[in-house]
């Protein structure tokens, strides 16, 4: 089987966002990560492209991708004090996002940098 | 460590420091390590300002901090000649007594050390991109973290509007949490208040917060699955290449859906609308 090579990927384990990975992949999973350190390794080896958790969880229970956007848009719109938190795993489009849903909440914004 | 023109020796062209409350592994990686009393941070660093202007300092102060008073001169001497340094930081400064004081009273010391050669401070990074969303905060609303737009527009204060003090005060009524797992890492005041109140959580895996939380979003994993662009410690955004197609939405996408599906909802002040509106 071929193994689809990605050169110089970036690796977001830790701080230094590393940006000369050579990763082997194929559908699934990657196989090999060249060049990232022990961490970085396990991270992207750890990874697989299956389907392993239901798509939503409303009560614990499993939902649709539509009906948990609109619980999660009806729970913060009805909050005072509504808090948006977080932002360290995720990329900077999706951290741009999270400022104007925040703004629009007239809510908090808060990242792991407070910890 | 890297050979540079002004550095041709690497790592013998340069001195690293130690400061810690207990010997560890690092230690030995350093040329020097001052061990510092628990708690006695903002102390210390106070007594390095006073040094390096070269103000009077009393004895029994220096004694307290665990480092003595031969040490702190033999440092402020060493970061005086040092043609170019850096303070590098992290959460045993920040959270321990004192907290943002200590961060403040560091950068302040990094600050001053400008007057005799170049100096800069930069907090030690954990999980992958923190920086990122420091940078875009300040980028869209002027702060980095700690923000509240309760009154319409971005106001700035840590400790009354960080995500900890906020939880464990019991002030919030519904949590967002993205790309993070408070409910493993937080104390557990705050993480009682998360499983009272509605908690929504955008996570490739079911965390400990999913299993608190009332709605759970699985989503794609950044730089595996998910495109986008991460900044390193430093400040340096750098595109991310993912290698593998995820069956599930990116971050980004489920929340610019669920901040549609609020806008469509009724503006939570009688007047005007969102500031920061679309960017592109
Ligand atoms: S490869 Fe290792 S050092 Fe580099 S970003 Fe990944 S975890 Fe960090």
């Amino acid at each position: 089987m071929t193994l689809t090579v990605v050169n110089n990927a970036t690796c977001t384990f830790c701080g230094c966002v590393c940006d000369d990975i050579e990763l082997h992949a194929d559908e699934i999973k990657i196989h090999k990560a060249k060049k990232a350190c022990v961490l970085g390794t396990a991270w992207f080896l750890n990874h697989t492209a299956e389907r392993k958790y239901p798509d939503a969880l409303i009560d614990g229970k499993e939902a649709t991708l539509d009906e948990a956007i609109e619980a999660a848009a009806t729970y913060l719109h009805e909050a005072d004090m509504p808090l948006v938190y977080g932002m360290s795993n995720t990329t900077c489009e999706a951290q741009r996002e999270c400022v104007a849903l925040a703004d629009l909440l007239g809510g908090l914004l808060d990242s792991h940098t407070s910890l | 460590m890297p050979k540079s023109k002004f550095l041709p020796r690497g790592r013998k062209d340069r001195t690293a420091v130690l400061v810690d409350i207990r010997p560890t592994k690092s230690a030995k990686a350093c040329d020097i390590f001052l061990q510092v009393r628990p708690g006695k941070d903002f102390e210390l660093i106070t007594i390095l300002r006073a040094l390096i202007k070269d103000q009077k300092v009393s004895e029994e102060a220096v004694a307290e901090t665990g480092v003595s008073l031969e040490q702190c001169n033999d440092l402020v001497d060493r970061m005086k000649k040092a043609k170019f340094g850096c303070m590098f930081f992290g959460m045993g400064l920040s959270m321990t007594r004192g907290k943002h004081m200590n961060s403040a009273a560091l950068l302040t010391l990094a600050t001053e050390m400008n007057a005799f050669t170049k100096f800069v401070a930069m907090p030690m990074r954990g999980h992958g991109n923190v920086t990122g969303a420091d940078v875009v905060m300040r980028w869209q609303t002027g702060y980095p973290f700690g923000i509240t737009f309760n009154r319409g527009y971005p106001r700035y204060n840590p400790g009354e509007f960080s995500t900890v003090d906020v939880l464990v005060r019991g002030d919030t009524d519904a949590a967002f949490i993205i790309g993070a797992d408070p409910g493993a890492t937080m104390p557990q005041p705050a993480i009682d208040h998360l499983a009272r109140i509605p908690t929504i959580v955008l996570d490739p895996h079911i965390t400990h917060t999913s299993k608190l939380s009332r709605v759970h979003i699985t989503t794609s994993v950044a730089g595996i699955s998910a495109p986008g662009t991460a900044y390193r410690m430093d400040e340096i955004p750098l595109p991310l290449k993912p290698a593998l197609k995820s069956p599930y939405p990116t971050d980004e996408e489920v929340v610019r859906r669920i901040k549609d599906a609020i806008a469509k909802k009724r503006f939570w002040m009688p007047e005007g609308e969102q500031m920061i509106t679309a960017q592109i």
